[in-house]
C-alpha cells in the first residue's frame, strides 16, 4: 500500500471535514490504526484545522456563554448534588401525589354519588321495565287468547256458510219445567255436525249438567253437555247421522247413558 | 467529578481529552466550562464562515454547544478526535441553518473578503480577531486553492458540490482541499 498517495489523495481532509460516507471513514480508520503515518497525519491535520478555526474566527459574545451556561444549568444541578436530587425528587414527587389524592378524592366523592343517584335511578326503571314487561305478557296471552277464539270462530264461520244446516228449534215440552227455555240446534246431515246455540236456560246447580240428545230409530244417544252460560255462542256436539227429534234433559253431573225423562226441559222435531 | 479539578484552577489545568470526555457525560459543570474556554472560538468559527449575522450564527452556536454536551454520551472515541466531531456538528449544524428558509441570503457569507469585512468592521469585542492576518493568510493562497477554501469553508459546500457545480473532478477539489490546507498550515504561525 502505498501510503504517501493515501495521504495526498486528500481523503484525510475530507475525513476532517465530515465529508465521507460511512464506508470511506471505516476505510480511513482502519488504515490510520494500521499505519501509524496515515495516524500521524490525521493528527496533524486535525491540529491545523483547529489552529486554523482557533486563529481566524471572532470570540463569541459573553451573552451567548451566558445563555449556554443558563441552558445547561439544570444539567450541573442535577449532577452536583446528588442530595438534592433526593430532595428534589422528593418534592418532585409528593406533591404531585398529594394533589393527585386530593384530585382523586374529588372524583371518587363525585363518583360515589352520581354512582348512588344513577343506581336508584337503574333500580326504579328495572322496576317499571318488569312492570311492563310482565304487562306486555299478559296482553300477549290474552293476544293469543283473542286470536284462537278468532280462528274457532273463523272456522266454525266457515262451516256454516259451507256446511248444510238445518236449524231445529228446541221448546219448552209438556213437563214444563222451565217455561222460557229456548235453545236451536243446528245439524248438518251430510256431515254429521252439530251445534247447539243457548237462548235461555236456567242456570244449574253444581250437581247437574244439560245433556243434548239425538233421537232416532236405534233409541236417544246422548250427544254432548250443553253449558248453559255460553249464551248466544254456538257449541259443537258429538256427530250424529241419523236423527228425527233433539231434546235436552237435566242430568247428574257429568252426564248420563239414557236420558231422565221426567227431567226434560226442551224437544224439538227435525222438520 | 471533583477529582478531576481537586482545588486546582481550571484555566491553567491542561485535560487530557478522555478526561474532557468522561467530565462531559457526568454533567461536570467545571469540565464544560473547559471546554467552552477552550473550543468555542474555533468551533464558533466553523459557523460564522458561513453564517455573517452575528445573531443568527451565535444561535447556532448555542443550539450547537448544547447538542454536543447533550449527545457526548453518543460520542466515539474510536470514531475520531473530539474536535472533529464537535467542528462537523457545528459545521453541519450552520449548514442546515443557510439551507432553511428563515435565513436570507444576506445572512450568508458570500466571500473570504466577506468574512474578513466582518472580522475588521466587528468592534466591541476585546479579543477581537486580526482581520489583516486573516486576509494575508488567504492571500498565501493561489486562486484555485483560495477558490476552494472559498466554497468549502465560507459557503459550506460539499466537496462533490463543488466538483458538479463546477465539473472541477473530484479528485482535483480532493488534491486542492489538501494543497490549500498545507498552506495554511505552514503559514498559521505568522498569524
Amino acid at each position: 500500500m502505498d501510503i504517501q498517495s493515501y495521504i495526498a489523495s486528500g481523503k484525510l481532509e475530507l475525513f476532517l471535514l465530515g465529508e465521507l460516507n460511512e464506508r470511506e471513514r471505516e476505510e480511513v480508520l482502519a488504515l490510520a490504526s494500521k499505519y501509524p503515518e496515515i495516524q500521524k497525519e490525521l493528527d496533524a491535520l486535525e491540529e491545523t484545522l483547529f489552529s486554523f478555526d482557533q486563529k481566524t474566527g471572532p470570540v463569541p459574545s459573553s451573552k451567548v456563554k451566558d445563555k449556554i451556561f443558563a441552558s445547561l444549568e439544570g444539567e450541573f444541578k442535577a449532577a452536583e448534588t446528588p442530595k438534592a436530587r433526593v430532595t428534589e425528587a422528593k418534592v418532585v414527587s409528593i406533591s404531585p401525589w398529594k394533589s393527585f389524592a386530593a384530585a382523586a378524592s374529588i372524583v371518587a366523592v363525585l363518583a360515589s354519588a352520581a354512582a348512588i343517584f344513577y343506581a336508584t335511578k337503574y333500580y326504579e326503571k328495572d322496576q317499571q321495565f318488569t312492570a311492563l314487561l310482565q304487562e306486555q305478557s299478559v296482553m300477549a296471552d290474552n293476544l293469543n287468547q283473542v286470536k284462537f277464539e278468532y280462528e274457532q270462530k273463523d272456522v266454525l264461520v266457515e262451516k256454516l256458510v259451507s256446511g248444510d244446516f238445518k236449524r231445529v228449534q228446541l221448546k219448552v215440552g209438556g213437563l214444563e219445567i222451565q217455561k222460557d227455555a229456548e235453545v236451536d240446534v243446528f245439524w248438518d246431515k251430510s256431515a254429521q255436525e252439530v251445534f247447539v246455540a243457548v237462548n235461555n236456560l236456567n242456570e244449574l246447580s253444581d250437581e247437574y249438567d244439560y245433556q243434548l240428545w239425538a233421537i232416532g230409530s236405534t233409541g236417544p244417544i246422548g250427544i254432548g253437555l250443553v253449558n248453559s252460560g255460553h249464551k248466544l255462542t254456538l257449541q259443537q256436539m258429538n256427530s250424529v247421522s241419523e236423527a228425527g227429534v233433539f231434546a235436552i234433559t237435566i242430568e247428574p253431573k257429568g252426564g248420563s247413558q239414557k236420558p231422565t225423562l221426567d227431567k226434560l226441559v226442551v224437544i224439538g222435531d227435525v222438520t | 467529578m471533583g477529582f478531576i479539578f481537586n482545588g486546582v484552577t481550571t484555566t491553567k489545568l491542561l485535560l487530557q481529552e478522555e478526561q474532557i470526555i468522561a467530565g462531559l457525560r457526568a454533567k461536570d459543570r467545571k469540565t464544560t466550562e473547559y471546554l467552552y474556554e477552550k473550543y468555542s472560538r474555533a468551533l464558533y468559527a466553523v459557523i460564522s464562515r458561513i453564517i455573517t449575522d452575528q445573531d443568527i450564527a451565535e444561535e447556532v452556536f448555542h443550539d450547537s454547544f448544547i447538542k454536543i454536551t447533550r449527545k457526548i454520551d453518543s460520542y466515539e472515541e474510536s470514531k475520531g478526535r473530539l474536535y472533529t466531531w464537535m467542528a462537523n456538528i457545528c459545521r453541519n449544524s450552520a449548514i442546515d441553518k443557510t439551507r432553511s428558509k428563515e435565513l436570507s441570503q444576506s445572512a450568508k457569507t458570500n466571500t473570504i473578503d466577506d468574512f474578513v469585512y466582518g472580522l475588521e468592521s466587528q468592534s466591541g469585542t476585546m479579543d477581537h480577531v486580526d482581520g489583516i492576518g486573516v486576509k494575508e493568510l488567504m492571500n498565501q493562497l493561489n486562486d484555485d486553492q483560495k477558490f476552494i477554501i472559498e466554497y468549502i469553508y465560507f459557503k459550506g459546500y460539499t466537496h462533490s458540490e463543488v466538483s458538479e457545480e463546477f465539473d472541477i473532478p473530484l479528485g482535483t477539489v480532493k488534491s486542492r482541499v489538501r494543497a490549500a490546507i498545507q498552506v495554511l498550515k505552514k503559514n498559521l504561525d505568522k498569524i
